[in-house]
């Protein structure tokens, strides 16, 4: 380092051209500390600007020292609150932070919609999480102010934050027309509540609505995902295959014969080739089942035309509905119960189950 | 086909071409599959085709009605096909189905495929010794 130089340059006239002269300095200590470009430049920013602020008041041969320090403290800072900006994000709504490089905007933006979520809540609701969260009071305590049982406090605590993740997610989505399904769908998912989510038909409701599927995204990761369940987006040629090698594989736990899992993977082809041909997309869910019996069971759903006559669709020869006419009586064949649902307008549900043979 | 290993490969054997299927293939490649081969057959004018399908994971409703497809075209070709290598898993979950691959016939491997078609190609049509699975 060249310390005399851009010090003596300084302290000569304190003039911007010689605060200018600290720059390749402060850049090369800034970016071997700081990785993000971004980032790096704005705290090379502000410790010129600092410098020039300061610029009287420098001893002379320390300027170069005291713009070191300034740029160290200013990357100090900025981690302080990267770090507090994560631990509060961790606590109240615990999403993975943003790694983008527009991370300082992503953490205003952040602010803003945890701010407006919290205001979404009910007044008890929002007292009572943040005192937990923030400041840190425990269930027991809580539940004694609130003449509850401390279960009773965990419970409203896990449904406020199931809330809070939702409102989170929406108001970083300003503008969105919501339908009154979106929000207990939402919830359903949020919370994890497998029983609420088939109530409210959440599986079909993400198939019909673009902003929940969006949303269900960030909102599944976290929560508590059955591993015995895999889900299969249905659109094209290939989410065929994919389907049917998927439902062999999860089958394949249980131990099925080689011959049973043939005869999975070629009922879920049929199903999931009618999800293809006749509709704009769907899923297929393959789930394992430990009651009554050890099985698999297979739910296509689409957002199709439906079925205007379900009995005749699940005979032999019926061809109004192209290729259903083989592929539903064909699956019906292969798998131990066969279920079709459909609503004219809104989609088909096909609900298929093969048992394990024991012994 | 574009990219990556070949899905299916098509080779020729004197008169006969013998077309092999290497992995799962989805409805536009089976497709694909057929337009290749039907299109190799008038090429090269042969007169028989084997069609292995020992890796197909399944054979549901397209993959048969594909299989019979290639056979009718074929035969208004000129050629006479012969499917081989159905697993056994494969061909119970296609009677349970439904499905068969109808008047197509079918020999449990390659050597008796060539030895179905040697019969059938020279010595004409009586001397059918392969077996129509239904
Ligand atoms: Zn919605």
């Amino acid at each position: 380092m060249s310390a005399g130089q851009p010090a003596d340059a300084l302290s000569e006239s304190g003039s911007q051209s010689d605060v200018a002269a600290l720059v390749p300095v402060i850049r090369r200590f800034v970016h071997s500390r700081v990785s993000n470009e971004a980032v790096a430049d704005d705290i090379v920013q502000e410790t010129l600007v600092r410098m020039l602020a300061a610029a009287g008041r420098v001893e002379p041969g320390m300027v170069e020292p005291y713009a070191i320090i300034t740029a160290r403290n200013l990357i100090a800072s900025m981690w302080k609150e990267q770090e507090r900006h994560r631990r509060n994000q961790h606590r109240i709504v615990d999403l993975r932070s943003p790694e983008s490089p527009d991370e300082g905007l992503l953490q205003q933006e952040d602010k803003g919609a945890v701010a407006e979520a919290l205001e979404r809540l009910s007044e008890r609701d929002r007292r009572t999480l943040m005192a937990h969260e923030v400041a840190g009071q425990d269930t027991q305590s809580l539940a004694g102010e609130l003449g509850v049982t401390a279960g009773a406090v965990a419970a409203q605590l896990n449904r406020s934050r199931a809330r809070l993740r939702v409102e989170y997610l929406l108001a970083l989505e300003p503008g969105t027309a919501l339908t009154d399904r979106c929000r207990p769908v939402l919830f359903a998912l949020s919370g994890g509540d497998r029983r609420r989510q088939r109530e409210v038909d959440a599986a079909r409701h993400l198939l019909e609505c673009d902003l929940c599927e969006k949303l269900s995204q960030p909102l599944l990761e976290r929560g508590q995902r059955s591993d015995g369940e895999v889900r299969i987006r249905i659109r094209a040629d290939a989410d065929i295959v994919l389907a049917r090698q998927t439902a062999r594989e999860v089958a394949a736990r249980l131990e099925f014969s080689r011959t049973d899992l043939t005869v999975i993977a070629t009922a879920v082809s049929e199903i999931a080739r009618n999800v293809v041909r006749f509709t704009d997309g769907g899923e297929v869910v393959v789930e394992l089942l430990e009651e009554p019996r050890r099985g698999v069971r297979i739910v296509a759903r689409d957002t199709g035309p439906g079925i205007a006559d379900v009995e005749a669709a699940l005979v032999d020869g019926y061809s109004t509905y192209h290729g259903l006419g083989l592929g539903l009586p064909g699956a019906r064949r292969l798998m131990d119960e066969f279920a079709v649902v459909s609503e004219m307008g809104r989609g088909t549900t096909v609900t298929m189950t093969k048992w394990r043979q024991e012994g | 086909m574009d990219t990556g290993p070949a899905l299916v490969s098509i080779l020729r054997q004197g008169s006969y071409l013998i077309a092999s299927v290497h992995t799962a293939l989805d409805d536009s490649q089976m497709v694909r599959f057929q337009q290749d081969l039907i299109e190799q057959i008038g090429q090269h004018r042969s007169r028989g085709v084997i069609i292995d399908v020992a890796a197909l994971d399944v054979l549901d409703s397209f993959g048969s009605k594909t299989l019979r497809n290639i056979s009718e075209m074929a035969r208004l070709r000129g050629a006479t096909t012969v499917i081989v290598g159905i697993q056994p898993d494969v061909a119970f979950a296609m009677v349970a189905l439904g499905m068969s691959t109808g008047s197509v016939p079918t020999a449990l491997d390659l050597e008796e495929g060539l030895a179905y078609l040697h019969d059938r190609v020279h010595t004409g049509p009586s001397a059918v010794t392969g077996s129509s699975l239904s």
